[in-house]
C-alpha cells in the first residue's frame, strides 16, 4: 500500500468516526427538543414532503389499481352488503334524532356548556409510518392555514392524532397508536376514566382505569377533554381483549387507510400548547374516591 | 528521490465524483421510494428497508461510488423524513458500512447463499441496534412485530436488490472492456 493510500484510508476512517460520533450526538439532541433543531426537522419536511409526494405518485395509483380491481371483483356482494347497512343507517338516524333532540332540551335544562367551536380543515396525508419506531404522518397542510401544534386530527371514523410540528405548508401528527401518545379517555357507557397508551402497533394500551371499572368487550372508548387539548366525545377505539388485567383497544381508525384528514381549528385558547409532552399535559385521575370527578356516570346521567 | 506521487495521482485520476453523486441520488430516491410503499397497507408501520439493501450491496460492489457522507445522509433524511430518533438510522447504519468494509474481502469471495445469510444477521443487527436505541431513550419497547415483519420483508427483498445491483456491476464491467 502506497503512503498516498495509507492517508488517504486513515482520512476515511476519521471522517467516519466523525459522522458516527455527530449522528450520536444528535440522538441526545433530538430527544432535547430544542427549538432549533424542531425548526431543522419542520423546515426540511417542508422542503421534502413534496419530492415524497412525487414518487409517491406511481405507487398511490398502483393501489388505486389494485383496490379498483378488488372493489369490482365484490361489487355484487358489496352492493348487498350496503343495503343492508343502509337499512341500518337509517334505524340509526331516527334514533340519533329522537336522542339529539332529547340532548337539546335537557341542555337547557341543566344549563350545560356545549362542546366549544372547532374548524375542521381538510388535508391529504403525504406519507405513512414507515417503520416500527415512530408512528407520525405528514399532512399537507400547516401553519399558513392556521394550524397550530395541539391540534386534533380527525375522520369521520374518530381520532386519528394531534398535530406536533408545523412547518410552512405541512405538518407533522402524532398518532394515537404512537408509543408516546397519551389520550385521556373515558368508557363510553360507564364514563369511567382512563388513558389510551399507544405501542407502535394496531393497537392501544387502556390504562389507569379505576378497579371499580368492569370495560366490556367491544365497548366504545371516547375522548374524555381533560387537559383540553382534545374535544370530548370523539370515537378513540372499541375495547378488543382483556386479559390478565390487560385492556385491549382497536382504533376507531384504521390507519393503514389514511389518505384525507380533518384538522380541528381552534378551541385551544388558553391552553399551553408549546411543550407537548403528552405524558406532562395529561395526569391520570388519582385513584381516592373522594378526589374522583367522574364517578360511573353513563352517558344519560345516571350512576352505574 | 524526487517525489513522484503527484506525477502518479495524476496519472491514475478518473474522477468518481460524477457516480458517487449518482449514486447518492439513487440512495436518496430509495429512502424516498421506502417512505411511498410505507402507504400501501400491508406495509403499514414496516416498510421493507430498501436503503439497507442498497447499502449492502453497493458496499460489497461499488464501495468507491458510496461515500460515508451518502450513507449519513440518507441515514439523516429517513429519519427527518420518518421521524424516527434523530440520528438513529444514520447510525446504524453508518456503523454497518464500517463493519462491513472490515470483512469486505471475504464479502466480495462469498456466494449469493453466504451473502444472504450475513445480510440476514446485518438487517437483525440494524434492527436490533435501532431497537436498543429506541427502548433506551424513550424508556418504553414498542411492539416488535411491525420490526419483525420490516425484517423479513427486507430479507425477502433482498435478492431482487442484489440481482440488480448485480447486473448493474456487470454492465459497467462490459462498458469498462469495451
Amino acid at each position: 500500500m502506497r503512503v498516498s493510500d495509507k492517508a488517504r484510508v486513515r482520512q476515511r476512517r476519521i471522517v467516519h468516526g466523525v459522522l458516527i460520533l455527530i449522528s450520536f450526538s444528535l440522538m441526545f439532541l433530538g430527544k432535547a427538543d430544542l427549538a432549533a433543531l424542531r425548526n431543522l426537522r419542520m423546515g426540511s419536511n417542508d422542503f421534502l414532503a413534496p419530492v415524497v409526494d412525487v414518487v409517491s405518485a406511481p405507487i398511490r395509483g398502483i393501489e388505486t389499481m389494485i383496490e379498483g380491481v378488488r372493489t369490482v371483483a365484490s361489487l355484487r356482494a358489496e352492493n348487498v352488503r350496503l343495503q343492508g347497512e343502509n337499512d341500518l343507517l337509517k334505524r340509526w338516524r331516527r334514533r340519533a334524532e329522537i336522542l339529539e333532540s332529547e340532548n337539546r332540551q335537557l341542555r337547557s335544562v341543566t344549563g350545560a356548556a356545549t362542546v366549544e367551536n372547532r374548524t375542521p380543515i381538510t388535508a391529504r396525508a403525504v406519507t405513512a409510518p414507515g417503520g416500527g419506531f415512530a408512528h407520525t404522518v405528514l399532512i399537507a397542510i400547516g401553519s399558513e392555514k392556521g394550524i397550530v401544534q395541539g391540534n386534533p386530527v380527525v375522520t369521520a371514523d374518530g381520532l386519528v392524532g394531534i398535530v406536533i410540528d408545523v412547518g410552512r405548508a405541512y405538518a407533522r401528527v402524532l398518532l394515537i397508536s404512537d408509543i408516546n401518545a397519551r389520550i385521556p379517555v373515558i368508557l363510553a357507557s360507564s364514563s369511567w376514566p382512563g388513558l389510551t397508551v399507544g405501542q407502535n402497533g394496531p393497537f392501544l394500551d387502556l390504562q389507569f382505569l379505576p378497579d371499580e371499572a368492569k370495560p366490556e368487550i367491544g365497548e366504545l372508548v371516547l375522548t374524555s377533554g381533560h387537559g383540553g387539548v382534545l374535544p370530548n366525545g370523539l370515537p378513540v377505539g372499541r375495547v378488543d381483549q382483556i386479559k390478565d388485567g390487560k385492556i385491549r383497544v382497536r382504533p376507531a381508525v384504521d390507519f393503514r387507510h389514511l389518505s384525507y384528514l380533518s384538522v380541528l381549528v381552534g378551541g385551544l385558547d388558553g391552553i399551553d400548547n408549546s411543550n407537548l409532552d403528552l405524558a406532562d399535559f395529561y395526569t391520570p385521575m388519582p385513584i381516592d374516591d373522594s378526589t374522583r370527578l367522574l364517578e360511573g356516570l353513563n352517558s344519560s346521567g345516571k350512576r352505574k | 528521490m524526487k517525489d513522484q506521487r503527484s506525477y502518479f495521482e495524476k496519472a491514475d485520476f478518473q474522477s468518481v465524483l460524477p457516480l458517487q453523486l449518482l449514486t447518492a441520488a439513487l440512495g436518496l430516491t430509495l429512502v424516498l421510494l421506502e417512505l411511498a410503499v410505507a402507504q400501501w397497507p400491508i406495509f403499514y408501520g414496516s416498510a421493507p428497508n430498501l436503503s439497507v439493501i442498497f447499502i449492502y450491496c453497493m458496499i460489497i460492489y461499488h464501495g468507491k461510488y458510496v461515500p460515508i457522507f451518502t450513507i449519513f445522509l440518507m441515514g439523516i433524511i429517513g429519519d427527518f423524513l420518518l421521524s424516527d430518533l434523530l440520528g438513529g438510522r444514520a447510525t446504524s447504519f453508518m456503523l454497518l458500512a464500517y463493519v462491513m468494509q472490515l470483512r469486505l474481502l471475504r464479502l466480495q469471495q462469498s456466494d449469493f447463499g453466504q451473502l444472504w445469510v450475513d445480510f440476514a444477521v446485518s438487517c437483525a443487527a440494524v434492527s436490533l441496534f435501532q431497537l436498543l436505541l429506541f427502548s433506551a431513550v424513550n424508556i418504553a419497547i414498542p411492539s416488535l412485530s411491525p420490526i419483525l415483519f420490516q425484517t423479513g420483508a427486507t430479507l425477502i427483498l433482498f435478492p431482487i436488490g442484489f440481482v440488480l445491483v448485480f447486473a448493474v456491476h456487470r454492465l459497467l464491467q462490459k462498458v469498462k472492456m469495451v
